[in-house]
């Protein structure tokens, strides 16, 4: 191979793909928390509610896990239109994302209350507890011991998944890295680059939700 | 290993001694005597030309160069030829004439001859009847959103000459112009006359080219070699009859989706 590399061609416009990546985590922690309002209460519908909530929930989370994302915001953007509803790049993005990660969370978070054993409850029952000190003191714990790790990781996929909203126009690290390269011509640099600056985004995701863990939570999380 | 190795010596030798033996473009009456037209077409542009499902070239360039051989009186043999080699191939005579948007500029001028503007290309703008915009310069303008294709020219002439402008950048262009019939943005610069079959497709959308002060007009005629006056007389009077007849803006409504957005005014005299 006589590829000459020439990164001098993307230095210059490493501050343009870092703002790009601002964005990125912005979409992803937007998405993620609206996404854990909506696990949560999904959550709480599946393990409390009745049989006619639990199955609109269960629809909807197979809906969502079960069709690609980039196909769920296809349908936002370029679908709804049709039907009236105008949303910008970003909004299609977001809701999209938003959507899908509600889905998944809910299944996760799920997992997690089902993980409070019956005699856990009966144990702090017969310790005099009331319902609040019950929620307080025994499931908190004991949820968000068990559900940090996987919670953490959906974060993880969540901030690599936003190079989707590269697609419809979002001007994302991916996106600015498309431009970029469709300018440059300089695929192995620019999308070189683009990877570290992913790569260092996620480190220190990582890092920090574990180290949260392990501080907040006594959950069993590796630092590095 | 040798006996490869002079071989395919052999084998380049022949074939640049072949090339260098056919730099000689064939005259008006040898083509007639022949009774074949050699033309070069690029099927990499449709709807100029494309390869259709049974793998054979169409377009506008073929329909157009089957009507020229046609008023000759000869059989049409369509060239496949690339951007880059489309020029060597009329200059060393391996066909009669090039299509595929040759945009005549005195570049190009300098190595081969132009016959007559078979048409035109709009570098525009197009929008919808909703916005009031008349010129494209008024495009600059923080309010403006802009919708391309990613990986085009038009993408370096707007950070030229719009940097003010808002750009939108999808991947294709059925999104882009997709996003501009849903109101995503204001208007696209672009070559307009290729966007055709993408516009129709949104049939409730009131389209609005701006064809009266467009960034550039591309006249496009029908490359030949250098000092084939005979033919390159004959093909001008082709042009001109084609044009005069209305088979040009047929053909070119067939195959673009819409009427030629600039006419190429050619006329009776050459």
């Amino acid at each position: 191979m006589s590829y000459t590399l020439q990164f001098g061609q993307v230095w210059p416009h490493v501050p343009f793909l870092l703002a790009g990546a601002l964005l990125s985590l912005q979409i992803a922690f937007l998405a993620f928390c609206g996404g854990l309002l909506i696990g949560t209460l999904g959550a709480a519908g599946k393990s409390f509610g009745g049989p006619t909530l639990r199955r609109g929930i269960d629809a909807y989370v197979v809906f969502f896990t079960n069709t690609p994302q980039l196909v769920q915001i296809y349908f936002l953007y370029f679908a709804l239109p049709d039907a009236g509803i105008l949303l910008s790049s970003y909004a299609a993005v977001l809701i999209g994302m938003t959507l899908n990660a509600g889905a998944y969370l809910t299944e996760i978070q799920r997992a997690g209350f089902e993980s409070v054993r019956q005699t856990e409850m009966e144990a702090a029952e017969t310790l005099g507890f009331s319902r609040a000190q019950q929620i307080r003191y025994v499931i908190l714990p004991h949820v968000a011991r068990v559900l940090f790790p996987p919670l953490s990781n959906q974060y993880i996929l969540m901030t690599l998944g936003t190079s989707m909203a590269a697609i419809f126009g979002v001007e994302e690290l991916t996106g600015r890295a498309f431009n970029l390269n469709s300018q440059t011509f300089r695929s192995i640099e620019v999308f070189s680059v683009t990877a570290l600056l992913y790569i260092v985004i996620t480190f220190f995701a990582t890092a920090i939700l574990a180290v949260m863990g392990r501080v907040l939570f006594r959950a069993r999380m590796r630092i590095i | 290993m040798l006996k490869t190795l002079i071989s395919a010596t052999v084998a380049a030798v022949v074939a640049v001694a072949g090339f260098a033996g056919t730099t000689v473009a064939r005259p008006l009456e040898e083509i007639i005597k022949s009774g074949t037209l050699r033309v070069g077409v690029n099927p990499t542009l449709p709807p100029l030309a494309k390869f259709d499902e049974k793998n054979q070239i169409v377009g506008f360039d073929v329909d157009y160069a089957t009507e020229i051989a046609k008023t000759l009186g000869v059989k049409l043999e369509v060239v496949q030829v690339g951007s880059p080699d489309r020029i060597p191939f009329v200059v060393s005579g391996k066909i009669d004439f090039v299509m595929g948007a040759m945009t005549r500029n005195p570049e190009r001028a300098k190595v081969i001859d132009f016959t007559l503007p078979v048409h035109t290309e709009v570098f525009g703008i197009l929008t919808t009847d909703a916005k009031p915009y008349k010129d494209w310069k008024e495009l600059d303008n923080e309010s403006v959103t802009l919708v391309q294709v990613r990986g085009t020219t038009p993408i370096k002439f707007i950070a030229d000459n719009l940097p003010k402008a808002k750009v939108t950048q999808l991947d294709n262009y059925p999104d882009a112009v997709r996003a501009l019939a849903q109101g995503r943005g204001d208007a696209m610069l672009d070559v307009v006359d290729f966007v055709g079959e993408h516009m129709n497709k949104h049939k409730d959308v009131k389209w609005k080219v701006l064809t009266e002060k467009p960034v550039d007009v591309y006249y496009c005629g029908l490359g030949v070699a250098k000092g084939s006056t005979g033919l390159k007389d004959w093909l001008n009077v082709a042009i001109f009859e084609l044009a005069r007849r209305g088979k040009t803006d047929a053909m070119w409504e067939k195959w673009f989706g819409i009427k030629m957005l600039y006419p190429t005014g050619v006329g009776p005299a050459f």
